[in-house]
């Protein structure tokens, strides 16, 4: 298609996303579709992560620390703003350390070490009763508040949730665009591909692997302290959830790997399609569909829904489908191997 | 902390590390064959455990005679499992890995669709005593669940050591291609690597039920577990294994014994993150050296 229709199609979608909350949806449903876009915003920016060849099997790190960072500073009397703001900082410092860590680690040892760091987490929450709550959490945090110089639909009860997460949804996919489009997204691409190549050129890839773990884990977190500030209740087991590392990874790869809309489009899809006509009728199976679109991807659609459009430039490769140069016989875990 | 604490520490920990011992083989055999990590392998535990639970709570056999039954109701996930893994795209681990994570999130969604997520544990009045020996108090579930654990293990090293179809699976574990070309049907190897793992996978849940309550989530500490056995142990290695196995149950007892039950989750996630950093990711090394 050409970029004129694309840049159609996206006004249309946005404005079809505008309007809920003006036109009188049930609060339930106007969560969940905030829900959706939230979930949407952390599918772009595990995706921004993959970009730069980073597979995460941990994003509910970054997300509950930034919920739990968000919480925190509410708790302690900052502006909700304020503190969403301060939960993304913790975040991205979260995550900037787990990238500098593990930057020996590639492929499946990073994504275990990612999923070890989400666990470590949640039993740091579960523990440090002093600070966290422990297991029964913190309560009480505060409502987003209303604006006074916003007419007051758009931030009256679920509105405002509802076009804050919107807003960060579109704010990573404008990020994620612009990376796309600059030095910064070659030089992702470069540590993705190639990464002893691209240290060879003058790419070092430490930083750069850094700067993506940084800005994914960044807006990760923004979503989370959305979220405590929309269920307004954090727990160790709610925010450090499994679903918030495995929901992602499912919406990013069937979305489309490496694609900008892809992971937002499949994130909307997926988590509506299981909460509004599955979930009423076989509760029990209701996340069926997340683990049938890996399956399907894994195993046929190596380029996610994307793959079936095919584009006008040659789409990179993904890293779950085509081998890394050289890799093939030895395998992810020998390089660095002291 | 007294002597006497340390000591019983220590002897239940080491009788933990059997069952350990046995549930990592199945992921590691897994593993050495097919070079595919089975992030579903707790899950696959859980539910075994969780048969057991719903046929002793139906029948009120004695646990052990449940754990062969829970092992062959697990054989139509092994060809379930044998079928998607032949079909894994490059780079192996890490496809395996994501595919294997929608595994454990249906498995997990299952379970807790048929048992409603309430605790389960298999409280068997045959294993509640406990036995004096020298001082240290046994508790005789955990005896008895060593031991069975052990005539397991023992039963697999010695079919891995001395029969035709363990020498086809060690072979096709160490170096696939150079199996193939002396004549080794690998692919039979990998069928019957898969029967196996699935079958220790369901003796494992049976008897951890008799250990542990068991809720639906509760699979992917004992994945966490088993990469971390696999990595100190290494790829194919049966008495690394057993000897690892009872190195994390005394480190997972002394823990209990300090601070309490609270910090154990943690302590396995800490473990296998340093296990990985410490070794660069050398799970590799069983097949790759």
């Amino acid at each position: 298609m050409r970029r004129g229709a694309w840049i159609g199609i996206g006004l249309v979608a946005v404005m079809l996303l505008v309007l809920p909350p003006l036109t009188g949806f049930h609060p339930y449903y106007l969560y969940l579709v905030s829900t959706a876009l939230l979930f949407g915003t952390v599918a772009t920016s595990w995706n921004l992560l993959a970009y730069a060849g980073q597979i995460s099997f941990g994003h509910a790190a970054f997300f509950g620390l930034g919920g739990y960072g968000a919480a925190l500073a509410s708790l302690a009397g900052s502006s909700p703003w304020l503190a969403i703001l301060l939960g993304g900082a913790v975040g991205a410092v979260g995550a900037a350390g787990i990238g500098l860590a593990s930057a020996r680690l590639r492929g499946a040892y990073l994504a275990l070490a990612t999923l070890a760091y989400a666990e470590i987490w949640r039993g740091v929450a579960h523990n440090w009763t002093a600070v966290s709550g422990g297991g029964a959490g913190l309560i009480g945090i505060p409502p987003l508040p209303t604006l006074a110089w916003l007419p007051l639909d758009f931030t009256r009860g679920r509105a405002g949730g509802y076009y804050l997460s919107l807003a960060f949804l579109l704010l990573v996919i404008a990020v994620f665009w612009g990376i796309l489009r600059s030095r910064l997204g070659l030089a992702f691409a470069a540590v993705r591909e190639e990464e002893e190549r691209a240290g060879l050129l003058g790419v070092h890839p430490l930083p750069w692997k850094i700067l993506a773990f940084a800005l994914s884990g960044f807006f990760s977190a923004l979503a989370g302290g959305l979220y405590v500030h929309m269920v307004r209740v954090v727990e160790p087991d709610l925010i450090f959830s499994r679903y918030f590392s495995i929901l992602p990874l499912v919406m990013a790869t069937f979305g489309g790997l490496h694609t900008l809309l892809g992971p937002a489009a499949a994130a909307l899809g997926l988590y509506l399609v299981s909460e509004l006509l599955l979930h009423p009728y076989v509760p029990a199976f209701h996340q069926l569909p997340y683990a049938l679109a890996l399956i399907v991807v894994v195993l046929y659609l190596p380029g996610g829904l994307a793959g079936l459009f095919p584009s006008p430039r040659p789409s990179p490769p993904s890293p779950l489908s085509s081998p890394p140069v050289g890799e093939r016989a030895g395998g992810g875990g020998r390089h660095g191997a002291a | 902390m007294s002597l006497n604490t340390l000591a019983q520490a220590l002897v239940s920990g080491a009788l933990l590390g059997c069952f350990y011992t046995l549930m990592a083989l199945a992921f590691s055999m897994i593993l050495g064959v097919t070079r595919a990590l089975n992030l579903a392998h707790g899950d696959l535990i859980i539910l075994g455990g969780y048969l057991g639970y719903w046929l002793w709570s139906g029948s009120g056999l004695h646990p052990l005679f449940l754990v062969p039954v829970a092992a062959a109701a697990l054989l139509p996930l092994a060809l379930v499992w044998h079928w998607l893994f032949h079909r894994l795209p490059e780079p192996r681990e890490l496809s395996s890995l994501v595919l294997t994570f929608g595994l454990s999130l249906l498995l997990q969604n299952i379970m807790l669709a048929l048992w409603r997520g309430e605790y389960r544990l298999i409280a068997s009045e045959s294993l509640t005593g406990s036995l004096s020996l020298g001082g240290l108090r046994l508790n005789q579930g955990r005896l008895i669940v060593a031991v069975a654990a052990l005539l397991v293990v023992g039963g697999l090293f010695v079919g891995l050591t001395r029969t035709r179809w363990g020498r086809a699976i060690r072979a096709t574990s160490l170096d696939r291609d150079a199996a193939a070309l002396l004549g080794i049907n690998v692919d039979e190897a990998t069928r019957t690597t898969f029967i196996l793992a699935f079958g220790l996978c369901g003796a494992a849940g049976v008897l951890f039920a008799t250990l542990h309550y068991l809720y639906p989530a509760g699979g992917i500490e004992l994945t966490l577990l088993a990469i971390v056995l696999t990595i100190w142990a290494g790829v194919g290695r049966l008495r690394s294994v057993l000897a690892a196995g009872i190195l994390l149950g005394v480190i997972e007892a002394l823990t209990l014994a300090w601070s309490g039950p609270r910090w154990r989750e943690l302590v396995v996630a800490l473990m296998l993150l340093g296990s990985l950093l410490a070794r660069s990711g050398g799970l590799a090394r069983g097949w790759s050296h």
